[in-house]
């Protein structure tokens, strides 16, 4: 059982483990070239990081001796990867509990005669084995980056390790808690995500504002946080291992009642109310329309990301004035924020993190969509839809379709509430900037679109996980290479590089017109590649 | 008649003895084919090669003379299907599942999809993930039937219907072939096969063995028959009866092997005082061999 359990996350052990590795490696190694080797210029280096962290409170937790390697490491590395590994928890949580009882895996072992105590303990032993792995791998990925630069403190280095296991840990009991709460694999993965930002954000909000500090020792994010151990200077934050091996405890012990007090494949509350009039309710039109029926069935997707990003939008550009305001006269802030902004910094801040941090939700964006058509593959409606006279390439250019449209939602409803939002606080944008700024995100996303499109109409197995790297990569290449001087076309290897800085400057059009190329050949490959695979094996 | 389905040395070979090797087969317009193979043995393969969800090693396959392979979207505008493996529709409910495929498909009469579902007593207003494995295979057979398709290609169609359900499948599958259309489909079941079927093919470890008419297929089936009687046994009666075989008298009661129609057996035991009487009818594969080599292996199912 355990055993099994365990097999079940090998390609999350193999993509978050590699995530890691690579993070905690490249910050490593590239700390020397950016900070500097000698003591004056790695101080002056920590005090312009130390402005920009409270820019990014949202992304990275409070610096801490960001003059040291391993300091730096922790808070460049170890800090926002727990944004990564959290939609492992959740992922998985939801699969453990909603998956496994959609596939008949949990009717078979409990006829085997596993208790629902052994297999709740059993899915959390394997996920604990799972996140330990992958907590390794980055330990190893700072061991392998300091190794020549800096001296490696190995009980710090497996505190820190400790600290990523237990919130991975603790994360996943949470969600594998709640997944007990609702009937289906995509309640659990919103319930459990709902849960998970909020909580996040708790934290976010004292990170930025010390009355809500006390609050914010609800969130696992907190508990995180409050270790520095990697640091020279660190701690261990006792409350804070003691709270996540407490709470894993509980919810894990919560969700086996839960578990032991509900059907398979139902809800612990069921409702019953309401259900005889959808049931009769006709079919909505659009099921019967090409494309309009994709997007139909995708529409929760579509929704949920557009809530996303209204709620972003709204949150990053209602806090652009105050925030600059607040840090305008810091040193190196001032030409920061008006760099390629005209002079002026709430414009600069706005397309510097509000359009920027757009580009992760859309990638986001994208790598759903294509999880949808890689489950309409091993899930039989693929072979459903081609037993009816559909062409294969029409499936492809459906997904195309349909993706474009609901790019063109999502990005709508974003930057109309940017918009909005900025004219509420009295900071009016420019239409037209935030018109250049919003369109090319369409490509954008469609060329992550493309690459999923590909390798989900030949491999739908590898989709997510290569379309992860991607973004992984993509996200690695944009940060490193003007660190580390990289020619224009290495940087350009970037998705986000492609997309440039339209809201500020112009149209980078040679970025255009490579994502544009890689659209169209993305999914006339998936056209063609599609048309000479067997569906259904 | 006109060959609805044809296939010239069709073969997927998927290695190591596996797969589907040089099948030539014809089905006649407007008759019920059955398919017959133990698990394993072909016919999903050679469905698939049909709907042209998969692509033949060698060899080729024709329905209404368009190639399955290069012709696949004009082949499926006549064909309803139904899937081995059900799909999984996830939250859509069922009444949404039949109008996003019937889209697909074209020309569906609502007015028929409300007679099909009342016949198979199927509730489509239910979400997907909510129906037992009966109800998704009744869904998927209002979903093949529901445009009057010209071919019906049905891969095990009846697992997991319940027997009242069977029956009325039974009856959709006649008054489709009296409308006209063609029936392809495949059991591992032989008593199944006999209810509608005009001719069988047999396929094993993936070479058709034999196309065989219902008669034939009489001969194939059999049963291992015990009878305890109250009183004398009508030895003699029995041993004379057509289809007989194997008969073994133990004090008061019978062993014997009956192949084809039980009439003759019952005929011979009319008037004797019959205690218990109980038949074993062996799987396909064992009843199969047992005709094809003339021994009887151990049964394996049970019906009284």
């Amino acid at each position: 059982m355990l055993r099994y359990a365990f097999r079940l996350h090998r390609w999350g052990i193999i993509g978050y483990g590699v995530v890691l590795l690579v993070s905690a490696y490249f910050q490593g190694a590239a700390f020397e070239q950016v900070a500097g080797t000698t003591a004056a210029s790695r101080a002056a280096f920590a005090r312009s990081m130390d402005l920009l962290a409270s820019q990014l409170s949202y992304l990275l937790p409070p610096p801490f001796q960001l003059d040291t390697l391993p300091g730096y490491v922790q808070w460049r590395s170890y800090g926002p990867i727990v944004l990564v590994v959290m939609i492992w928890a959740i992922a998985a949580a939801a699969a453990a509990v909603r998956g496994d009882e959609d596939r008949q895996l949990v009717d078979y072992w409990l006829a085997a005669r596993v208790s629902r105590v052994r297999l709740v303990a059993s899915r959390l032993a394997a996920f604990g084995l799972a996140a330990l792995l992958a907590a390794v791998a980055g330990g190893l990925g700072y061991a392998l980056g300091a190794a020549g630069h800096w001296s490696i403190d190995w009980g710090r280095l497996a505190g820190k390790t400790l600290t990523l296991w237990l919130i991975m840990l603790v994360l996943f009991a949470l969600c594998y808690l709640l997944a007990q709460l609702v009937q289906t694999l995509r309640g659990a993965q919103v319930l459990g995500a709902a849960v998970v930002v909020v909580l996040y954000l708790v934290d976010v909000l004292a990170r930025s504002n010390s009355a809500f500090d006390g609050l914010s020792w609800i969130s696992p994010f907190k508990w995180y946080d409050a270790s520095t151990i990697l640091a020279p200077a660190g701690q261990l934050d006792i409350a804070g291992v003691a709270l996540s091996v407490v709470v894993t405890v509980a919810a894990g012990g919560l969700a086996a009642l839960a578990f032991a007090r509900r059907d398979v494949r139902g809800a612990l509350f069921s409702r019953q109310a309401g259900a005889a009039a959808s049931r009769d309710a006709a079919p909505s039109p659009l099921l019967s329309l090409p494309v309009a029926s994709l997007l139909y069935r995708q529409r929760w997707v579509v929704a949920g990301w557009a809530v996303i990003m209204v709620v972003m939008a709204v949150y990053m550009v209602g806090i652009a004035k105050s925030v600059v305001d607040a840090a305008i006269d810091l040193p190196g802030m001032h030409d920061f924020l008006t760099h390629g902004s005209a002079g002026d910094p709430i414009r600069g801040f706005i397309g510097a993190f509000w359009f920027g941090f757009a580009l992760l939700l859309l990638a986001g964006f994208a790598i759903h969509l294509v999880s949808g058509w890689a489950s309409d593959d091993t899930e039989g409606i693929l072979t459903a839809i081609l037993s009816n006279p559909v062409p294969r390439w029409g499936v492809i250019a459906e997904r195309a379709a349909a993706a474009i449209a609901g790019t063109v939602i999502v990005v709508a409803f974003g930057s109309l509430a940017a918009a909005l939002m900025s004219a509420a606080v009295g900071y009016p944008l420019d239409a037209g900037a935030v018109f250049r700024g919003s369109w090319p995100l369409i490509p954008f996303a469609l060329t992550y679109a493309a690459v999923g499109a590909v390798f989900s109409a030949y491999f739908p197995r590898a989709a997510i996980g290569v379309l992860g790297i991607l973004a992984f990569v993509s996200f690695l290449v944009y940060e490193l290479a003007p660190l580390l001087k990289w020619p224009t076309w290495a940087a350009d290897l970037s998705v986000q590089q492609l997309y440039g800085t339209p809201f500020l400057t112009d149209v980078y059009w040679t970025g255009l017109w490579a994502m544009l190329a890689v659209i169209v050949a993305g999914f006339g490959l998936a056209a063609l590649l599609l048309q000479r695979r067997e569906v259904g094996v | 008649m006109t060959d609805t389905i044809r296939t010239e040395g069709l073969t997927k070979d998927y290695g190591a003895g596996r797969g589907l090797f040089d099948l030539d087969l014809r089905v006649d317009a407007g008759e019920v084919f059955g398919y017959l193979g133990p698990n394993g043995a072909g016919k999903t393969t050679t469905i698939r090669q049909l709907m042209g969800l998969s692509f033949p090693t060698r060899g080729s396959a024709f329905v209404f003379d368009l190639d399955c392979h290069r012709q696949a979207v004009e082949v499926k505008k006549h064909v309803g299907y139904v899937p081995g493996e059900p799909p999984q529709f996830g939250g859509l409910r069922g009444r949404e599942v039949i109008a996003y495929l019937g889209a697909m498909a074209g020309g569906v009469d609502q007015a028929y999809v409300r007679e099909l579902c009342a016949r198979l007593e199927f509730d489509p207003g239910r979400r997907y993930r909510e129906y037992s494995s009966g109800n998704k295979k009744k869904l998927l057979l209002v979903i093949a039937f529901m445009h009057r398709p010209k071919l019906l290609i049905l891969d095990e169609p009846t697992s997991g219907l319940d027997p009242l359900n069977q029956q009325e499948f039974y009856s959709m599958v006649r008054e489709a072939r009296t409308a006209g259309a063609t029936v392809f489909l495949s059991s591992h079941i032989l008593s199944e096969v006999e209810h509608v079927c005009d001719r069988v093919g047999i396929i094993r470890e993936g070479r058709l063995v034999t196309v065989a008419s219902l008669d034939e297929l009489h001969q194939i089936r059999m049963h291992r028959v015990e009878i305890e009687f109250a009183g004398d046994v009508p030895a003699e009666a029995i041993r004379r009866a057509d289809g007989v075989e194997d008969v073994a008298v133990e004090n008061h009661r019978v062993h014997c092997v009956v192949r084809g129609s039980f009439e003759p057996l019952m005929t011979a035991i009319a008037g004797a005082h019959v205690v218990n009487l109980t038949s074993h009818e062996p799987s396909l594969e064992d009843s199969f061999l047992a005709y094809y080599s003339g021994e009887p292996r151990e049964a394996v199912a049970t019906s009284c």
